[in-house]
């Protein structure tokens, strides 16, 4: 099958499986579950047949590109293409989906039907963000994951449900429209270009990702601060960056296990997906029609949200530590550990990006094992609370060698997954000399303490310590009889192939890294060249007030007045124009 | 020969579409009577009908004209399920006046 | 000779622990663990047995397969082997291996039993790894990889909730000083463009201006040592590590895991000698470690703790030696103290296993005609660790006071250094007094005891009714029942172990320093100190420094032992009355000066008192902000809501005016 093909037909699959199930037969519901089980393995098998077709030795290039037009008028296109980063997170995804259906399967009692529809649903619309090359169609899909998941907090969330739908729709909603805002804004001002600026697409309507990194290069240093900042209100949200994580903790404790595993697992990974998508290509350099490229808004921006970021580690790591509820533990740690990502974004360089997205991947697999985990505990003692359990290590042996191991891949410990992502990103960060720097890498890195603080202090809790297990409220020992059952072949099966996956990524991460290295490297690009060259600036600077000291010392002592030639004074460096687009 | 619509100028035809027009937005906004208030909907619609007509006229086009007898085929169809609406209000509360059904206040 | 051996050295021991991870899931399999276990560290002992004489001069490395390789960043599995890595394979294989064995038997019966060797065989897989890494980042993993295992290990009665809270303690106490640690490595990464070792050896060697950065990198780099090695201010994490199965108290906590932090600063000294204020810091905070731990290990009264304390004193000891730039006796220290710690660690294994777990020094005495075997052994040990003359703790520590002594009387005598060669004969003197303080109050004098009340073996014993899947193992019951019955000598292939042990213990000292092995070992690794001081030897007393020391200090050792036996043997109420009169200083001591507690009140308390603040702050200040952000298009709506009449004719004229505000806003703007 042509690989384009298979890309429609692996987003595509996701859909027909959500309306196969509706035409299920009714009133007899024990389909359901291995129906949506079989559609998406097939999802994920089709996306291991995209990776095996992938040409892996040009993994920057936008491939199996696809375009369909739709609102001619505006630019509005469907369109479709993977580099390495996409492809990366899509198999994320197809990955995870399998697994979150097959832990819901007991887990989901009452319109089963529904819940698997609206999982699968939302696979089909978060594949559709991560294979978008035109802003509007990503745009559509980002907002549309939005959909699924108020259905599923709103309906099989727990008993403050509703509420948290709502918050998490709201504040999502808000922050993605100022996102929206500024595309539009951008999409606008290419129109507004001359058509012969050197890049195809000027002039007229598109939403071309591409096209718009040309298009935003050539607003002002001012304009793209706007457009950075209304890209990070609805990504920051998203992520989420300190201050605007409120609404996450909420969300994540009242959701089904399936619904926080997804939206730890991917979709916090689409607002850090989206930075490095479109706020760090766009605005990393502004060409001044006078005096050429100057660095852009986001290498002005890159310190400040990097300190939030840090912020943000901190500040949730010690939240984590005073939680009582395990969930909410978890869901703080994720902001916590997002923080991380985001430092390595705004490194700005391939060591720190890389980083980041490898973080994004190991995230979504330690932090989805993390809460699959606690739902299983959730679905034995329908409680959450660590206080009320201990020692849980000489009852369930099994779930207590997983939860641990995730926990361990959690905390980054090295030969586990999260260990790449965490160090990568604060190499990353010390090593960025002229945007973040050691001190940056000195204060985040505190946060791996607290991390390893409260995850301890979880696993001390809950799996180790003296035995208790919960009761309920006529003082029985929950479960069938006074027995613990340990885990089931289901849900080792759930969670064996996470725990691999972060061995595997763990100790040999070579391929996946240096598959993105390429793409990190296109979209740094322009920032990339304007921090080095305002690096040499600074040098050249430096140099100058060296001579004129020199000068004024040699000038007091009545001596020749020496006018040195300075190499490279009167013309800015030169920053290549960025190449041409492919399409 | 003088042909008595010849003597019809195009501001005719629209003073009396907006004659009707304006009639209807009066009827529905001073009655409360449900039926009298749509069949006041229903003559702005013919006024704006007329107006679509005399246009088409005008311009020696006939959209318009095809328009309107879309438009009527429309209007009629909308009628019959309105009136079905109407009866339907009214079986519930036993009025037919608007005030009748104040759900909407804020 | 063919390296290519060398690279399975950790793997083994990989795949032993997931053979015994496979053996803990089937009761019938448990048994096997222990075999599985000993084999895979065995044969890494042979391996590097077998490369003993192989290893090119300066090293050589053995790449494995990649690991993290990105933007330039590249660190693999590929492992440098020279010297100084042969002396540290043969002490974690070889007191490894040795110490498993002893374990089989120790742990004989404990539902964990399948679970100790997985941890264990781990725990070897990330020691060696550590030892043989050939970038800083393996190095790394190593070093949190042991860590884990330590946590694992300690917390290894994990429904204990002592061991739960030492577990823990040990992991986050580390995580401090590897914070430091990564930022080393970053640093070095910035500096030198590399991780890997032998690179970044070369490029320090050739720094001929040290930067500020440059400088600060080994002080980064040293955190990370003083955490793992458990020197002031870092130490807290180690006394209560005892609370881990002995055979771990010997094998992590005394012989292999706690020296990382010396082999660490001897492996990168290129790098230390870049600050000319790195070592000199490293020797101070060592001499001062030693002193302070065990001035604290003199008034403590449980065997395996008095026995932690003494490690963090010999590490003080090591790192004072290191600080000294005198590598070899760092080294050789860390050597022959893997012998003796190692064995006195198991002995008192064998004590606690007899007495069913009890380790209160006031609660047993005179067990020498019970236990002979064990008492002679311990012994051996406490003479090694006391410096007596000959023994392997002697020559060693020896060569660490001479090599300081020297610093501080040679040519260019830096009274720092003499200063600390005082403090480190003041030490040699406190531990040989504690040392047979504990000796001889275990086996000297009238017999008594009580037994403790623990069943090693049957720890979970408990348990094992709670969920009946586990019918308790003929052994344990066996064992359980010897205990109730009285201390016992151990049986003889239990002892094995210690005797090789005891062997090293007296006679490896001797070896290694005689037949200059030592010497010519880690004088051709990157430990190597080139062009320090003059060779000329400063003199005592008219007397050559060394031969000089070698008096002074059995002098002070043989004075220290004599003591310990008039108080704590020959008549123990003087102790008491000495007690008595010092009580102040004893309950300091014996609170081991309120560390813990200092520690608690200024630093844990109010990071969690942060963390409620934090937490508060998030519902009420944040979450209500946003809540107050949504209050805006309510309070709009409420104002807006008074237009919603709900009247049909209302709608109705708004649309009218509506559309006819907009006509003429048509005409007029048109027009």
């Amino acid at each position: 099958m042509n690989p384009t093909t298979i890309m429609l037909v692996m987003i595509l699959v996701p859909l027909l499986g959500g309306l196969g199930l509706m035409f299920l037969p009714r009133g007899n519901d024990s389909a359901v579950r291995p129906f949506a089980l079989a559609y998406t393995l097939l999802t994920f098998a089709l996306s291991l047949g995209l990776a095996f077709q992938f040409d892996w030795t040009r993994t920057q290039d936008l491939q199996f590109g696809f375009f369909h037009n739709w609102v001619p008028a505006f630019g509005l296109k469907f369109g479709f293409g993977i580099d390495a980063i996409s492809l990366w997170l899509v198999l994320l995804t197809t990955f995870l989906m399998p697994l979150v259906v097959l832990g819901s399967f007991t887990a989901v009692k009452e319109r089963a039907r529904e819940f698997f529809l609206w999982l699968l649903v939302l696979e089909a619309a978060m594949l559709g963000t991560f294979v978008a090359t035109d802003i509007f169609f990503f745009y559509i899909c980002f907002e549309f994951t939005l959909v699924p998941l108020y259905f599923l907090i709103g309906i099989f969330g727990s008993t403050d449900r509703l509420r948290a739908a709502r918050v998490f729709f709201l504040y999502t909603f808000t922050g993605s429209m100022l996102t929206f805002a500024g595309v539009l804004y951008v999409a606008w001002f290419n129109t507004t270009l001359d058509a012969a600026t050197p890049f195809t697409g000027a002039g007229v309507w598109s939403f071309n990702i591409v096209t718009l990194y040309h298009a935003a290069a050539y607003m002002t240093v001012a304009q793209q601060s706007w457009v950075l900042l209304a890209l990070l209100a609805g990504f920051a949200v998203k992520v989420p960056i300190f201050p605007f994580h409120t609404w996450l903790p909420l969300a994540h404790t009242e959701a089904p296990t399936a619904g926080s595993v997804i939206l730890a697992g991917v979709l916090l990974k689409l607002g850090t997906y989206g930075l490095l998508r479109f706020a760090i290509p766009m605005t990393g350099v502004a060409l001044d029609p006078v005096i050429g490229p100057v660095p852009g808004a986001l290498v002005h921006f890159a310190p400040w949200i990097a300190g939030l970021a840090i912020i943000g580690i901190l500040y949730t790591a010690l939240i984590c530590w005073v939680q009582k509820d395990i969930k909410k533990l978890i869901a703080y740690s994720s902001v916590s550990h997002l923080g991380f990502c985001v430092l390595g974004l705004f490194a700005i360089n391939t060591i720190g990006v890389g980083g980041a997205v490898a973080y994004m991947v190991n995230h979504g697999l330690s932090t989805g094992a993390l809460f699959l985990c606690v739902g299983m505990i959730y679905e034995r003692f329908h409680t959450r609370e660590m206080a009320r359990m201990g020692g849980l290590a000489s009852v369930m042996p099994i779930w207590s060698t997983f939860m641990i191991f995730f926990c361990l891949a959690s905390v980054g410990l090295p030969g586990l997954n999260g260990f790449v992502g965490e160090f990568l990103t604060l190499l990353g960060a010390f090593t960025a000399g002229n945007v973040l720097g050691p001190w940056y890498a000195a204060v985040a890195g505190v946060g791996m303490i607290f991390g390893a603080i409260y995850i301890l202090y979880m696993a001390g809790r809950v799996v180790w310590g003296p035995t208790k297990i919960p009761t309920d409220d006529h003082g029985d020992a929950h479960g069938h009889g006074h027995e613990v059952k340990d885990l089931s072949a289901r849900e080792i099966g759930v969670l064996a192939p996470l725990a691999i996956g972060c061995l595997v990524l763990g100790l040999y991460p070579t391929p996946f890294l240096r598959s993105l290295e390429a793409p990190i490297e296109r979209l740094t690009e322009p920032a990339r060249l304007m921090i080095a060259a305002r690096a040499s600036n600074q040098a050249r600077d430096a140099h100058l007030t060296d001579i004129m000291a020199e000068e004024r010392a040699l000038n007091e002592d009545g001596m020749t007045i020496i006018v040195p030639e300075l190499p490279g004074l009167a013309a800015p460096p030169a920053v290549a124009p960025p190449a041409e687009p492919e399409r | 020969m003088t042909d008595p619509l010849h003597s019809l100028t195009l501001a005719h035809y629209l003073f009396t579409g907006a004659v009707l027009f304006v009639l209807g937005v009066i009827g529905f906004i001073s009655r409360r009577n449900l039926i009298i208030m749509f069949l006041c909907t229903e003559m702005m619609f013919q006024g704006v009908a007329v107006t679509l007509v005399a246009f088409s006229r005008y311009h020696q086009n006939d959209t318009g004209q095809t328009f309107v007898i879309f438009l009527l085929t429309i209007a009629a169809a909308e009628a019959a399920l309105a009136l079905g609406l109407v009866v339907l209000l009214f079986r519930r509360r036993r009025t037919l006046d608007a005030q009748a059904w104040g759900e909407m206040k804020g | 000779m063919n390296l290519d051996l060398i690279k399975f050295i950790p793997w083994l021991p990989a795949l032993a622990a997931v053979l015994c991870g496979l053996c803990c899931t089937k009761k019938a399999l448990r048994c096997l663990a222990a075999p599985i276990c000993i084999l895979s560290i065995a044969s890494g002992f042979v391996i590097a047995f077998l490369h003993r004489g192989g290893v090119p001069p300066g090293g050589a490395v053995v790449p494995f397969f990649e690991w993290i390789n990105i933007g330039g960043f590249s660190a693999n599995f590929s492992y440098f082997i020279d010297p100084l890595t042969l002396i540290m394979l043969f002490v974690v294989c070889g007191i490894g291996t040795l110490v498993a064995w002893y374990a089989a038997f120790y742990m004989k019966g404990d539902k964990g039993y399948a679970r100790f060797f997985t941890f264990v065989s781990l725990f070897i897989f990330a020691m060696t790894n550590l030892v043989m890494a050939d970038n800083l980042v393996l190095l790394y993993l190593g070093w949190e990889g042991v860590g884990l295992c330590s946590y694992l290990l300690i917390g290894y009665y994990y429904n204990k909730p002592s061991a739960v809270a030492a577990a823990k303690k040990a992991f986050i106490v580390n995580r401090i000083g590897d914070l430091g640690f990564a930022l080393g490595i970053f640093l070095v990464y910035q500096t030198f463009g590399t991780v890997s070792l032998r690179e970044a050896i070369i490029a320090a060697e050739h720094v001929s201006e040290p930067s500020t950065a440059v400088t600060l990198i080994p002080f980064l780099l040293m955190l990370g040592a003083f955490g793992k090695s458990a020197q002031l201010p870092l130490y807290v994490w180690l006394p209560d590590a005892m609370e881990g199965p002995t055979p771990v108290s010997a094998l992590i906590h005394a012989a292999t895991m706690v020296t990382a932090g010396v082999y660490m600063i001897a492996r990168l000294l290129p790098i230390f000698v870049l600050s000319p204020y790195a070592l000199p810091v490293v020797a101070v905070v060592g001499g001062l470690t030693a002193v302070f731990a065990a001035t604290i290990a003199l008034c403590q009264y449980d065997i395996k703790r008095i026995y932690a304390y003494s490690t963090i004193s010999q590490l003080g000891y090591m790192f004072l030696g290191v600080g000294a730039l005198s590598t070899v006796g760092g080294v050789f220290h860390l050597f022959t103290h893997a012998f003796f710690k190692a064995l006195l660690f198991l002995t008192a294994g064998s004590v606690m296993h007899a007495l069913a777990g009890q380790l209160d020094l006031r609660k047993m005495s005179g067990l020498r005609t019970k236990m002979p075997v064990t008492c002679w052994l311990m012994f051996v040990g406490c003479l090694a660790l006391a410096g007596f003359p000959l023994t392997a703790g002697f020559f060693s520590k020896d060569m660490i006071l001479a090599a300081v002594m020297e610093k501080g009387l040679g040519e260019h005598g830096q009274p720092l250094f003499l200063a600390l060669g005082i403090l480190g004969l003041f030490t040699a003197f406190l531990t040989a007094f504690y040392t047979f303080r504990l000796w001889f109050r275990v086996f000297m004098g009238p017999e008594q005891y009580e037994m403790g009340e623990e069943h090693h073996g049957a720890e979970e014993h408990g348990h094992d009714h709670g969920h009946g899947e586990d019918a308790k193992p003929q052994a344990a019951s066996d064992i359980k029942v010897e205990h109730h019955h009285d201390a016992h000598e151990m049986p003889l292939l239990m002892n094995l172990p210690l005797i090789v042990l005891a062997a090293g213990a007296i006679a490896a000292g001797y070896w290694a320093e005689h037949s200059g092995w030592i010497e010519s070992m880690v004088e051709s690794s990157t430990a190597a100190v080139h062009g320090g001081e003059s060779a000329h030897a400063a003199e005592l007393f008219g007397y050559h420094l060394h031969t000089a020391m070698m008096v002074i200090s059995s002098a002070i050792s043989i004075l220290g032992i004599a003591l310990a036996a008039y108080f704590h043997w020959l008549n123990r109420p003087a102790a008491d009355a000495a007690a008595r009169q010092y009580k102040s200083i004893v309950t300091l001591l014996n609170n081991k000066y309120y560390v813990d507690e200092i520690n608690d009140a200024a630093i844990v308390t109010p990071l969690r008192t942060k963390g409620e603040i934090f937490f508060a702050i998030d519902r009420l200040i944040i979450d209500a902000l946003v809540t107050l952000v949504g209050l805006v298009p309510r309070a709009l709506g409420i104002g807006a809501r008074r237009l919603q009449t709900g009247a049909l004719q209302g709608y109705g004229l708004g649309m009218a005016c509506g559309a006819a505000v907009l006509l003429l806003l048509v005409l007029f703007v048109a027009n």
